[in-house]
């Protein structure tokens, strides 16, 4: 198994100042496209840098491909790591910066000339040659950093929120050359980032980190529409977090849960009188004026209280013995006329309503 | 850049005009010092070219400049150990480092001469190959190295400080060494703060005269020169040898803050 995995944290806990990390246990496996999200000050750049060397584990061990790496300096890891502030070295040229790696590691003049100017041309920025960072856009600098750090060829790429000071169109473009250097170089990638919507159209697997503890870790589908907890659920961006109990267990057939006097179907499997977490994002939930089509879903009847615009969709809050968040796009909205105030039907499967354990 | 000068208000004018005080007392002096001088030029110019007047100058310009030198060689690793490294009794250090700035400077001379002298923990085996300090110009060195001290490890490790850290990580996950990063990355992207602690440093060390008394009366630096020269000569002509002193140091500063601005420009986060 050591074979296929890159990374491999083991029980990882480090503390620097007044943070820290916690028995951070998860695999990385060779050629992935992994992200790790979760909110600001969660400690996400401190894992990558702890994967780069740049802190040791006060417990617990790092293995990189198979090796515990706890003593191996990070000039000898073969791993780069691109900081949010692209930390570009002012004093030198956008040449002399991407060739910094190779000469310090005394590679001959010819095939520096030859790496840098290959990596330049690949990554658009051969004009900024003689440029200094500083005079340079964000966009511009970003290239220049990435540059500076795929030319040494690292088997792994470390990003630190790479996206988050770009405007929506270079974000565009950036994402797409990000993309397409994963596939071509099939080297790993770890991404940070607290953007849900980086992640979706980025990454294979991913990890949610939020004050220091890693909380689920798996595939998107898994993260995002199963979340282990309300924390997760919160932040892969579930509109509908309610807390609920089970009233009753149908067997293999799910349970009926309580949410604040109402019985929803869940086809969740939960003890009698387990207190839960009840997750129903705002897309599977369809507002409707009529009651067909009904078979062995949620259906309830609702008043619509709110309207707001979300992004390139519409939030509709619809009160139904508890509030719930549906969302619509334009159209359907238009089609249906919607304003505040109107009663409604609102349905969503059973199998739409996932359930996890609450404490209290 | 100078800024957009928009009409002073009430509070910037009653500032200034506080402020002047201050600016005014070395004015007067200098404008007493220098009508004075102007009004007997032969004599100035008589001074001026004494041998023990202008060898005096030198050695003190030199031997602060050698203090210099070795401040850089010792305070470089010393401030970047403080700037970068959190450890245990870095307080203490600190204020180790620091404490000569707070000394009366005779205390300062003692704490040399105790050392350095013929006795002296370091000064005794020193002096039995040949390197005396009493009396002689490396005690004069060493004097001027510890008053001075402060003013250069501090200035320069603000400098690395300013160094983001995220910059030397990137140049060690590129593959290079602590040093190789230390050398490439934090050192050029300091000139400017070295440069500038290196200036005040020399200045500290010119001006010093109750630590370097005590250890070496001889040879004679400025500071001693003019002393000597007021108590046994009188005002006219100890004051003649501190105008030439102060136009010396003006220029030579002048110069150097000129030589300042066309350092670490292309960084501007200094």
């Amino acid at each position: 198994m050591w074979g296929s995995m890159t990374i491999e944290f083991d029980c990882v806990s480090l503390s620097l100042g007044d943070f820290s990390l916690k028995n951070l246990t998860f695999e990385i496996s060779k050629g992935e496209y992994y992200f790790i999200l979760g909110p600001s000050g969660a400690g996400k750049t401190v894992i990558l840098e702890a994967i780069a060397g740049l802190h040791r584990p006060d417990s617990g061990r790092i293995f990189i491909r198979g090796t515990d790496v706890s003593r191996v300096a990070p000039e000898k890891r073969r791993i780069s790591l691109v900081y949010q502030d692209y930390s570009l070295f002012p004093h030198m040229t956008v040449y002399d910066n991407i060739a910094f790696g190779l000469c310090v590691q005394k590679t001959q003049k010819n095939e520096i000339h030859t790496a840098v100017s290959e990596m330049m041309e690949r990554l658009g920025i051969s004009h900024l040659k003689d440029r200094y960072p500083l005079t340079m856009s964000g966009g511009e600098q970003q290239r220049v950093a990435l540059a500076r750090s795929l030319v040494v060829k690292p088997e792994i790429l470390l990003l630190d929120e790479p996206l988050s000071a770009m405007d929506p169109v270079t974000r565009e473009k950036f994402m797409s050359d990000l993309r397409s250097l994963h596939e071509d170089l099939g080297i790993t990638i770890v991404q940070v980032t607290h953007s849900r919507d980086e992640a979706w159209s980025l990454a294979g697997r991913v990890a949610v980190v939020s004050n220091g503890k890693l909380e689920q870790e798996g595939t998107l589908e898994e993260v995002f529409r199963k979340p282990e907890n309300c924390i997760v659920g919160k932040f892969v961006g579930i509109e509908n977090v309610l807390d609920g109990i089970v009233v009753k267990n149908l067997e293999d057939n799910g349970c009926i849960i309580d949410i604040n006097g109402v019985k929803i179907h869940s086809s969740c499997d939960f003890e009698n009188g387990e207190k839960i977490y009840a997750y129903l994002r705002g897309v599977d939930i369809v507002l409707s004026y009529d009651m067909s089509g009904s078979n062995g879903g949620n259906f309830f009847r609702g008043r619509v209280l709110s309207i707001t615009p979300h992004n390139s969709f519409y939030r509709v809050y619809v009160d139904c013995g508890f509030s719930l968040c549906s969302l619509m796009t334009e159209r359907e909205v238009d089609a249906m006329k919607i304003e505040a105030g109107q009663n409604v039907c609102v349905f969503f499967e059973k199998s739409a309503v996932h359930l996890t354990g609450r404490e209290s | 850049m100078l800024k957009k000068s928009n009409l002073p208000d009430s509070c910037i004018i009653s500032f200034s005009l506080i402020g002047a005080l201050i600016v005014s007392l070395t004015l007067i002096s200098l404008l007493y010092l220098g009508i004075a001088q102007a009004g007997d030029i032969p004599n100035l110019i008589a001074v001026a070219s004494e041998t023990k007047v202008i060898d005096s100058i030198l050695l003190t310009m030199f031997a602060g400049l050698n203090a210099v030198i070795l401040l850089m060689l010792a305070g470089i690793p010393l401030a970047y150990v403080l700037a970068r490294v959190d450890f245990r009794g870095k307080g203490i250090v600190e204020s180790l480092v620091d404490l000569p700035v707070m000394l009366p400077h005779t205390v300062a001379g003692i704490l040399v001469y105790i050392l350095f002298m013929r006795r002296g923990i370091i000064g005794g085996p020193l002096g039995e190959v040949g390197i005396v300090f009493e009396d002689a110009y490396p005690g004069i060195v060493m004097a001027m190295l510890f008053v001075a001290s402060p003013y250069f490890i501090n200035t320069v490790r603000e400098g690395f400080e300013k160094v983001p850290v995220h910059m030397e990580n990137v140049a060690r996950t590129l593959g290079a060494t602590r040093f190789t990063a230390f050398r490439r990355v934090v050192l050029p992207l300091s000139t400017r703060h070295i440069l500038n602690g290196c200036i005040l440093a020399w200045g500290r060390a010119i001006g010093e005269f109750a630590a370097v008394i005590m250890i070496a009366y001889y040879p004679m630096i400025i500071s001693t020169l003019i002393y000597y020269k007021f108590t046994t000569s009188g005002l006219k002509e100890s004051s003649t040898v501190a105008f030439i002193v102060i136009v010396v140091c003006l220029a030579v500063f002048a110069g150097l803050r000129h030589v300042m601005k066309y350092v670490g420009k292309y960084d501007d986060r200094v």
